[in-house]
């Protein structure tokens, strides 16, 4: 329950990590999608609205589209990305990890007529408290979950140019703090990066502030930049 | 092997693929189209693919530092959305889907569609004849305004059957708006152990039943008949595929079997999802001809029924033969 990733082992057995979505990021792309066909809903009335009664009947059929269609084309066409989902870096995949189908975005969506009983989408939040990876009826009967899926960005550039070794080799543990603190410092005032990187004076050799520039130099090694 | 020399033997390759994966991963209609490409060649990436999971592997295992393993980590992950992505659904197969798959479906599920028929044909029979006994039970089921409206709607004289109002447009997204959601709810609500589409079957029955029979009783039979002849063939059997469709995704929640519930849920899903998409299809055309021909008032009785009963015919005969053939090829 507390550990929220999904470890799926590929056909190649490598373990592949799903970190599964909670309902409260769910909630708020849901809202973002909601602001986003309302407003495609009022610039149709608008639209049809000068048709008169005929239009009327075409207003109707976009509700029809935007209640029950607009979940399912997004899904299916974005790679598993409502607007919603994409504004908060969220994606529908299948639960082995691959993008989710045409059949399995149907069936979720479907789906929503029950998670919405008995009201404001109140059983698929018990569904997706209770259950480990926070999947709500739908997903279940889909076999589907949400993931956090961030965009991928580039590693951003370590400030301090100079590249240096460590004298001693570091353990994976070791060279993730390292590389932490490099990216986190610019974000410190100047005496808190000092008191940090005393931390690993054994290291460096240093203290103070050529301390940070030592600790950022071989955090620049480590990234590769060499 | 140090991680300097790992790198340095792996690096071109890891770039190849990352290229590969950007110009061509996303869109694989384009990339088709596509015949200038330089770099890795579509039939190497699987190959490439799978050599980048066992690097990744021996990376972790000898603990090699965490940025690699991440690195690593995202082209795996990334050449796996690619590797097992569903295939692009195919718009030519949705004629066939429609003229073979889903009556085999059907049939396939002949129990649950049976239920579901009995479910709300019997609800209808039974207060068709006990309306026509005790004419005042209809009271139980409408209110008196409900009772004018309907009467309204298949006054003699009107021009348009079926409705107080409104053009054959608008009457046609009504249609759709309210008949195909009801549909698709009455399958997604056989999750709730196949309550749901018992609720939505026996009530529709029951209603349906209770107003033809008043109808029938207070003399607008004929214009009632006539309209309804056109579209019934779909829309009741359309109703009756949904409501089928439910009550096979409620036993997966009720009886799964032999199989873990879940597993149960899932298939019952993905062949209702099926179904549901058939039933679509079906109650878009019912709204269609609801719309457009089954209001015209002035058609004589004769021509109604005649082209109710066709159409009668091949649903039936399409439920029946449809696909038949090619399952047996």
């Amino acid at each position: 329950m507390l550990d929220t990733v999904r470890e799926v082992h590929t056909p190649e057995g490598v373990a592949l990590r799903l970190p599964a979505a909670g309902p409260v990021p769910r909630a708020l792309a849901w809202a973002i999608d909601l602001a986003i066909r309302l407003t495609l809903l009022s610039v149709c009335s608008a639209i049809f609205g000068a048709l008169g009664e005929g239009g009327m009947g075409l207003y109707l059929v976009m509700l029809f589209l935007v209640f029950w269609a607009y979940p399912i084309v997004c899904e299916g066409l974005f790679n598993g990305q409502t607007p919603g989902k994409r504004v908060l870096d969220l994606r529908v995949v299948s639960s082995d990890g691959a993008p989710v189908g045409w059949l399995a975005a149907c069936v979720r969506n479907l789906m929503r007529t029950v998670d919405m009983l008995p009201f404001g989408y109140a059983c698929g939040l018990v569904s997706s408290l209770a259950d480990p990876w926070g999947r709500r009826l739908g997903d279940i009967v889909a076999g589907t979950l949400v993931v956090h899926a961030p965009r991928v960005q580039a590693q951003p550039l370590v400030p301090g140019a100079e590249v240096a070794a460590p004298r001693v080799a570091l353990r994976p543990a070791e060279q993730a703090a390292v590389v932490a603190f490099a990216e986190r410092a610019p974000r410190l005032t100047p005496e808190r990066q000092a008191e940090l990187a005393d931390i690993a004076e054994p290291l460096t050799g240093l203290r103070g502030a050529d301390g940070v520039v030592a600790l950022q130099g071989i955090a620049n090694w480590l990234l590769g930049r060499r | 092997m140090r991680q300097e020399h790992f790198i340095a033997r792996h690096q071109a390759e890891w770039q190849a693929f990352d290229a590969w994966l950007d110009a061509r991963g996303g869109r694989p209609r384009r990339a088709r189209a596509d015949r200038d490409w330089r770099g890795m060649d579509d039939s190497a990436v699987p190959a490439a693919y799978r050599r980048l999971t066992q690097q990744l592997g021996l990376a972790r295992r000898r603990g090699y530092s965490p940025q690699l393993v991440e690195r690593l980590q995202a082209l795996v992950q990334r050449g796996h959305d690619v590797m097992y992505r569903p295939p692009p659904p195919r718009w030519r197969r949705s004629v066939e889907f429609l003229l073979a798959d889903f009556p085999r479906l059907v049939r396939a599920e002949r129990g649950a569609m049976a239920a579901a028929l009995l479910m709300f044909a019997l609800p209808l029979v039974l207060s068709y004849v006990a309306v026509q006994v005790r004419p005042e039970l209809i009271h139980t089921l409408f209110e008196p305004v409900q009772l004018a409206q309907m009467e309204a709607m298949y006054d003699p004289a009107a021009s348009k059957l079926g409705r107080d109002s409104g053009e054959d447009l608008q009457m046609f997204g009504f249609y759709v708006m309210n008949n195909v959601s009801i549909g698709l709810r009455s399958f997604a609500s056989g999750l709730l152990a196949g309550i749901g589409p018992v609720l939505v079957l026996g009530m529709n029955g029951v209603m349906i039943g209770g107003m033809a029979s008043h109808l029938q009783g207070v003399g607008l039979g004929d214009p009632f008949w006539r309209f309804v002849a056109g579209h019934g063939a779909f829309e009741l059997t359309a109703i009756v595929i949904a409501g089928g469709a439910g009550l096979r995704l409620g036993l997966g929640v009720l009886a799964p079997g032999r199989r873990r519930r879940v597993d149960a849920l899932v298939e019952g899903g993905r062949r209702g999802a099926r179904l549901a998409l058939g039933v679509f299809a079906m109650l878009v055309v019912a709204a269609f001809i609801e719309a457009f021909w089954s209001s015209i008032g002035w058609i004589p009785a004769a021509v109604k029924f005649g082209v109710g009963g066709a159409l009668w015919l091949l649903v039936l005969l399409w439920l029946w033969r449809g696909g038949r053939d090619r399952h047996a090829a």
